[in-house]
């Protein structure tokens, strides 16, 4: 329901709201923090000489060639652990006893596939460009920092420390902000992601047999990150005491209508979670 | 508040991305008193939480500008690393700030204390909209940016935007309920 005048009236009143001038010592932190080298520096000008270009070409050329060969065969880590870069998006640390191939690496799709072991994300890039293919799904990047394991099998976890990570498999999605962790099984791909932090009470109940009433009992409003994909995976007759559940610890606005959200229409969820996720 | 940041050329970009400090400092120079403002009025008035919020937005610029394409908008990204700063610090501050600690002076002429005294009511009014309206609110205040543009740097949709401003303002009409009759 809008209310016009009141809406012009508290425009008027935020006018009066003045911009604050940043006080220079902003400026002198942020000098001292380049200076104490933050942002590596960029390399000093040096010219080369002419054949050195040529030499160079040659080398890029080559090299280029055996990297590539190199990016469609498989990176076994060993006892050690290995870095690559991804694209200029970022990074991944694959740990000691990985296994796993480049899929793809194009502009827009960078794609490993992790057979076994442990990797460590970091993507600063828009989403959906960097993929991770397990036995037991997809994950996709959505801009994040995340450490994701997996077995031959499919079984893993995945710990998200810095933006969100959507899970995927065969139409199933689990989306896991920062500071949530789930886990993924053979078959029947991502589990229900919940918060580190939440209580074993709740980790129990959706992490092994699913006890949708000792989840409801447990959860906090920040654990409507749970509740809002419980809804998604109880049955029919389950889904109205989630829903009212998740109404009692996060007061919903008018706007998400509870009949569509019960018949799991797409739209009401996206907006249902949209109204939760700031609390994520 | 409508008036627009200078536009940030490519050429301060690109002289940026080579770790150019003049460059930097121009780009800093036309963002920052919105970057600071809206940090400060997000934490309640505080500065000191407001400089380190800015400090990290543009330490984080910095780090990230080889990354900006150019096919978005410099402000919408600019933007979005304030709204992602400014939540995660909020995640992360466990104590509330004492408004009274944190507010300007007050002014000694009389109409200075009225002017200051509508100020800080609504100061304090944006202070206690829950955060998804506050942050809403004043990145359109700030900066008179699209639903677009505020639904990429929100991640969201325009609706959701919409519906974001439409509450946050009501709920700063009821909260400044005593200053409608001077407003009329």
């Amino acid at each position: 329901m809008t209310d016009p005048a009141a809406e012009r009236f508290a425009q008027s009143m935020l006018a009066e709201l003045p911009l604050v001038e940043a006080p220079e010592s902003v400026w002198r932190g942020i000098e001292a923090r380049l200076d104490a080298g933050e942002r590596p520096r960029p390399a000093p000008v040096f010219r080369w000489p002419r054949w050195a270009f040529a030499i160079a070409a040659i080398f890029a050329i080559v090299a280029a060639i055996f990297w590539r060969a190199s990016q469609r065969g498989w990176i076994d880590t060993g006892h050690s652990s290995q870095t690559i870069a991804i694209g200029q998006i970022g990074t991944v640390t694959i740990a000691p006893g990985t296994r796993l191939r480049v899929v793809a690496d194009r502009p827009e799709e960078h794609r490993l596939a992790l057979q076994h072991g442990e990797i460590h994300a970091r993507i600063t890039a828009p989403p959906r460009l960097f993929f991770v293919d397990t036995a037991s799904g997809t994950a996709i990047d959505l801009g994040c920092e995340y450490t994701l394991t997996a077995d031959d099998r499919g079984a893993g976890e995945l710990h998200v420390t810095r933006g969100w990570v959507a899970f995927v498999w065969q139409g199933r999605e689990s989306l896991t902000p920062a500071g949530a962790m789930v886990r993924t099984r053979p078959v029947s791909g991502p589990g229900i992601p919940y918060f580190e932090d939440a209580s074993s009470e709740l980790k129990r109940a959706v992490d092994g047999r699913l006890d949708v009433n000792a989840a409801l009992g447990a959860a906090r409003p920040r654990d409507t990150l749970t509740l809002w994909h419980l809804l998604q995976r109880v049955s029919d007759t389950d889904r109205a005491p989630v829903y009212d559940r998740i109404a009692t610890l996060a007061p919903l606005p008018a706007s998400i209508d509870r009949e569509k959200v019960l018949r799991l229409d797409p739209e009401a969820l996206k907006l249902l979670k949209e109204e939760l996720a700031w609390t994520w | 508040m409508t008036n627009h940041p200078v536009q940030v050329t490519t050429e301060i970009l690109a002289a940026c991305r080579t770790g150019d400090r003049d460059a930097f400092r121009s780009l800093y120079d036309t963002y920052k008193d919105r970057v600071y403002s809206i940090a400060l009025y997000f934490f309640h008035g505080d500065r000191a939480a407001a400089g380190d919020a800015s400090q990290q937005v543009f330490l984080k610029l910095l780090t990230q500008i080889g990354q900006f394409r150019g096919d978005a908008e410099f402000s919408t990204w600019l933007y979005r690393m304030v709204v992602n700063t400014c939540v995660d610090m909020t995640r992360r501050r466990k104590r509330t700030t004492d408004l009274s600690d944190t507010l300007p002076a007050p002014a000694r002429q009389h109409e200075e204390i009225e002017q200051r005294q509508v100020v800080d009511a609504v100061q304090a009014a944006v202070a206690e909209l829950p955060e998804k309206f506050r942050i809403a609110v004043l990145l359109r205040h700030f900066d008179d940016l699209s639903y677009e543009e505020m639904a990429a740097i929100l991640n969201c949709s325009a609706g959701t935007v919409a519906s974001r401003l439409s509450r946050g303002h009501r709920m700063l009409a009821v909260r400044l309920k005593k200053f409608q009759e001077r407003w009329k």
